[in-house]
């Protein structure tokens, strides 16, 4: 049959004597408790600079902060922290407040599934079960899983080499002792002490899948001179675990993010089953597909992403709206820290809003603006609406303004009209703050080119008011305004002329200019 | 025949008691920072005289076969085989075309068993199977059918398996070490660092991370990373490696020049763990390695601006942590690359988070330069006010610099022109500038408490 001489001596991993050979090592489980108290402090996505949050792609972060009471027994203990949040960088992790003796920390990757199971028992003894459909009746064989490579599950029994399922017959394993595998990422430190202690330990970790905006919402008054203007903090949580009774913060602006990469996590799957072939005579012809055999896949990080992503896309139950009870602004290094007032519970797949500010008669001046590059006409173009102000106590603001989103709102009768939404940046105090409003059909501006480097612009105003127009012209490298029928300025090293407009005229405006070829 | 076939099958797979094996197993994994790894498994194996094949199954399922090499007394190789042809149900089948099977009917209506032989005839899209003189598809009527094979084939394995053919001396047990090349093991180094703004001083925890991705588990392993990365020729079974991008801003000010204690080989550093692990598969591992406080620490600001930028809205400036890694008033010690992460009290004295930034491998001595994030309230806004062609090559660039600062305190911003290269020169500026170098020209501008500063510099370029 076969050669007795290349029968092949086989070294396997060993179950028993490693266990035994790393005795010492091997250490107690004990189970922090639950956490005693909570902080959560959410950071917005560092690559967004304005706009709101997105609930389908929570691509901001949270510092959480537990404190939990610990039991540890003398010698060599795997001190568990379960529950905490499934976005967790592991590499983050801290834990203060332990006894000295901190061996390791560790973030198991491999999670309890169906096919984590049935891995971890490939070569070894289990009991399969085999259910007669007519009679009921249940047949225990013993076998042993040879292979659960490529989704389908092979095994041996006394009487043969068979594949899991592939019979029709209804057949499971029946798994025996405990499993050490986690039902969800979980923490834990290795740690040596010299006597039983109970201490109380905070763990503070980053995590991802959360993310927070201002939304600001702005209305106009009647006569278009001053706006009210009121802002929500918006913060989600896209993790699967909630944080009751918690001190939440958010922090408003750009940290630096470095880490890109997930630590692997293998969530598992289900007993896929699969079989040879099953192809009947009864079936559509099918092209002959060969396939070429490819090494394992290392199972990773990907599979990790999935996980999270398809935690992430769990509809976002709950929108939840708190009382009108604003945050507190404390400077945090070089960033702004809001501190939610009272404990809050920021739940699982939840949006929470938080008031962040009301400020009331901001004057404000609205501009009407265009671009006009040199050297190219244009047909009549909408000029841009601006509304403008400065972040100054004297106009009743004076305070960092996160970014985030705003609405404009104008009153109408006695109710409201959404008039504009746009993005907010940063802005800190003493800025000046520009809302691009749009385009405004009724001030149109066109550019009509009457020799080879003059240029004459119309400006018409469908108003009936009286306008003021700010015109900037983007000139060639080294080019410059020789002469112009109206003052020209400088606005960030570009001229700009600045017009009055009357309530239904037109402005028109010439100007030479020089550029060396 | 069939029985036969069965139990030598059966004897083929049956494993080595472990115990014998294990008593004096010793893993060694010697972890360097670029995703790869050097696994050195030392154990007594059981040899017999002559031609034999030893086979080995936990080896990393990533293992590069090309670098692995078994050594052991009395003992020559012969071959080394690498078997990745993964024992599946379809691989099964297909490799029991022209063999025998078993196969056994079940009758739906009464559970009764009947027992054929059966020759696989193909398996392509369906299993065609000739019992007796007939020819049937396997399950075509849909009935239950359990096929039961004699024997699993000789390549097909659970896992990848590297077997090595060696002829034996004299026969008896031996220790043999086997060692080999394998990514999916690495490691980098998480350093948590807490800022005291009161005093500018910081506290610097240093944690190895430990991941491993191989696809098995490292059992009580005798663990050394090594700071630092070999060359590597590509080509090999290489993961791309997720632990390094190119450096946006260079955080190393100044190289050090002093040495530690730490143990070298060659010019890597070794950091060896204390004691024996279990890297598990998929586990992330962190260790302690540096523990230092009360080290002296300067915050700063910077604004780096590229060649003609200029910019609509005024940009925040970068806010900076700079400190040593000197044995006086420093960390004391090299720091292997890794990210570093900074936290500072908030009002109720709970440490948050203001950012992190990657780190090289810094010697020690160095003086480090490290942003953090965006500065909410200190911001610069870059605008070229004019350009002018002096003659055909030649170009003068006005540019205007305003500063503005929202913080109660007055602030010091580092601002970095950059893109002077060539014949470039200042030809007029409103401070004294110093020359980085000869692309980079540095301006410290102070800008008083809620208030602003401006800077105005007129360069002069040939093209």
């Amino acid at each position: 049959m076969r050669g007795s001489a290349e029968r092949p001596v086989i070294l396997r991993g060993c179950a028993l004597a490693c266990a035994l050979a790393a005795a010492p090592a091997v250490a107690a489980d004990t189970l922090a408790e639950k956490p005693s108290d909570l902080s959560v402090t959410v950071y917005r996505a560092p690559e967004r600079g304005s706009g709101s949050i997105d609930l389908d792609r929570l691509e901001g972060f949270a510092l959480v902060s537990e404190t939990r009471t610990v039991h540890l027994p003398a010698g060599t203990s795997r001190l568990r922290f379960e529950g905490v949040a499934d976005g967790i960088e592991p590499a983050s992790a801290i834990v203060t407040g332990l006894p000295d003796g901190v061996i390791e920390k560790n973030r198991e990757g491999k999670l309890l599934s169906p096919s984590a199971l049935i891995a971890a028992a490939v070569g070894k003894s289990l009991t399969l079960l085999r259910t007669d459909k007519k009679t009921g009746q249940l047949a225990r064989v013993t076998a042993t899983i040879r292979s659960d490579a490529g989704g389908g599950v092979v095994f041996e029994t006394p009487e043969g080499i068979e594949a899991l399922r592939c019979s029709g017959l209804p057949e499971t394993f029946s798994f025996s002792g405990i499993t050490d595998l986690a039902a969800t990422p979980t923490l834990s430190v290795l740690v040596r002490a010299a006597q039983p202690v109970t201490r109380t330990v905070t763990l503070s970790y980053l995590a991802r899948g959360f993310d927070w905006a201002a939304d600001y919402t702005a209305t106009l008054s009647a006569d278009g001179k001053s706006l009210d203007l009121g802002a929500w903090v918006t913060l989600a949580n896209g993790n699967g675990v909630g944080f009751p009774a918690a001190h939440a913060q958010v922090v408003a602006g750009r940290v630096n993010r470095e880490s890109g990469e997930v630590e692997p996590l293998d969530p598992g799957g289900p007993i896929l089953a699969e079989c040879w072939p099953r192809g009947s005579t009864s079936d559509p012809p099918q092209y002959l597909q060969i396939r070429r055999a490819s090494p394992l896949d290392a199972g990773g990080s990907t599979a990790g992403i999935t996980l999270f992503k398809m935690a992430l896309a769990a509809p976002m139950a709950e929108v939840a709206v708190t009382a009108h009870k604003r945050v507190e602004q404390e400077q945090l290094g070089d960033l702004k820290l809001y501190r939610v007032p009272d404990r809050t519970t920021v739940a699982a797949r939840q949006s929470k809003q938080v008031r962040l500010l009301d400020r009331q008669a901001i004057p404000v001046s609205f501009v009407y603006g265009a671009d006009l590059e040199v050297n190219q006409p244009t047909a009549s173009v909408p000029a841009s609406r601006l509304l403008r102000t400065q972040n100054t106590a004297a106009n009743h603001l004076g305070l960092p303004l996160p970014s985030g989103r705003i609405a404009v709102f104008v009153t109408r009768g006695g109710g409201k009209l959404l008039q504009h939404e746009s993005g907010m940046r940063d802005l800190a105090v003493g800025e000046e703050v520009e809302i691009n409003m749009g385009d405004s059909p009724d001030v149109e501006v066109t550019s009509v080119k009457e020799s080879s480097s003059n240029d004459r612009v119309d400006v018409t105003n469908a108003r009936p008011a009286e306008i003021r127009f700010e015109l900037r012209l983007q000139l060639p490298e080294g080019g410059r305004v020789v002469r112009a029928d109206h003052p020209t300025a400088s606005k960030n090293g570009r001229p700009i002329f600045r017009l009055t407009v009357p309530a239904n005229k037109t402005v028109t405006l010439r100007y030479q200019t020089e550029h060396v070829t | 025949m069939h029985t036969r076939l069965l139990i030598i099958g059966w004897l083929l797979w049956l494993p080595i008691p472990s115990s014998a094996l294990a008593a004096d197993r010793a893993l060694s994994v010697t972890i360097y920072a670029d995703d790869l790894a050097l696994v050195q498994d030392r154990r007594d194996i059981e040899v017999k005289g002559g031609r034999q094949r030893i086979e080995f199954q936990d080896v990393s399922a990533q293992i590069r076969p090309e670098t692995a090499a078994l050594t052991a007394s009395d003992i020559s190789i012969v071959e080394q085989n690498f078997d990745f042809d993964l024992l599946t149900p379809a691989k099964l089948m297909e490799k029991a075309v022209g063999h025998e099977v078993t196969i056994v009917r079940v009758n739906p209506a009464t559970g009764a068993e009947t027992r054929e032989t059966a020759e696989v005839l193909a398996t392509n899209a369906g299993v065609v199977l000739k019992i007796g003189q007939r020819i049937e598809v396997l399950r075509d009527d849909g009935l239950p059918v359990r096929v039961i094979f004699d024997k699993v084939p000789d390549n097909l394995r659970a896992h990848p398996t590297l077997s090595v053919t060696v002829i034996g001396g004299h026969a008896g047990t031996r220790p043999a070490t086997l060692s080999y090349l394998t990514p999916g093991l690495g490691w980098r180094a998480d350093y948590v660092a807490l800022y005291n703004e009161n005093d500018g001083k910081i506290d610097v925890q240093g944690w190895v991370t430990l991941t491993n991705t191989s696809g098995v588990t490292y059992d009580d392993a005798q663990t050394l990373l090594v700071a630092g990365s070999p060359s590597q020729v590509d080509g090999g079974a290489q993961q791309p490696n997720h632990y390094r991008r190119p450096q946006p801003r260079p955080t190393l000010q100044q190289p050090g020049t002093e040495s530690g204690s730490r143990e070298r080989l060659g010019d890597y550093y070794l950091y060896p763990l204390a004691e024996r692990t279990t890297i598990a598969n998929l586990q992330t591992k962190q260790v302690s390695f540096l523990d230092v406080h009360g080290v002296p620490a300067e915050h700063g600001y910077e604004f780096r601006n590229r060649w003609l930028g200029s910019a609509e809205t005024p940009q925040s400036a970068k806010s900076i942590y700079s400190f040593s890694t000197s044995a006086h008033a420093g960390l004391g010690d090299q720091l292997p690359a890794g990210i570093l992460r900074f936290y500072m009290r908030d009002k109720r004295g709970d440490p948050q988070f203001i950012g992190e930034t990657r780190i090289d491998h810094t010697p020690m001595g160095s003086t480090l330069s490290l942003a953090t994030g965006d500065a909410f309230d200190v911001k610069v806004r870059a605008v070229v006010d004019k350009r002018t062609q002096l003659s055909l090559f030649d170009w003068r660039s006005d540019m205007r610099y305003e500063f503005s600062n929202a913080l109660p305190r007055p602030v010091t911003v580092k601002l970095l022109q950059e893109g002077l290269w060539g014949d470039s020169r200042i030809a007029a500026e409103s401070q004294k500038s110093t020359r980085r170098d000869a692309e980079t020209a540095e301006w410290a501008v102070t800008v008083p408490a809620n208030g602003k500063a401006s800077l105005t510099a007129t360069f002069e370029t040939r093209y």
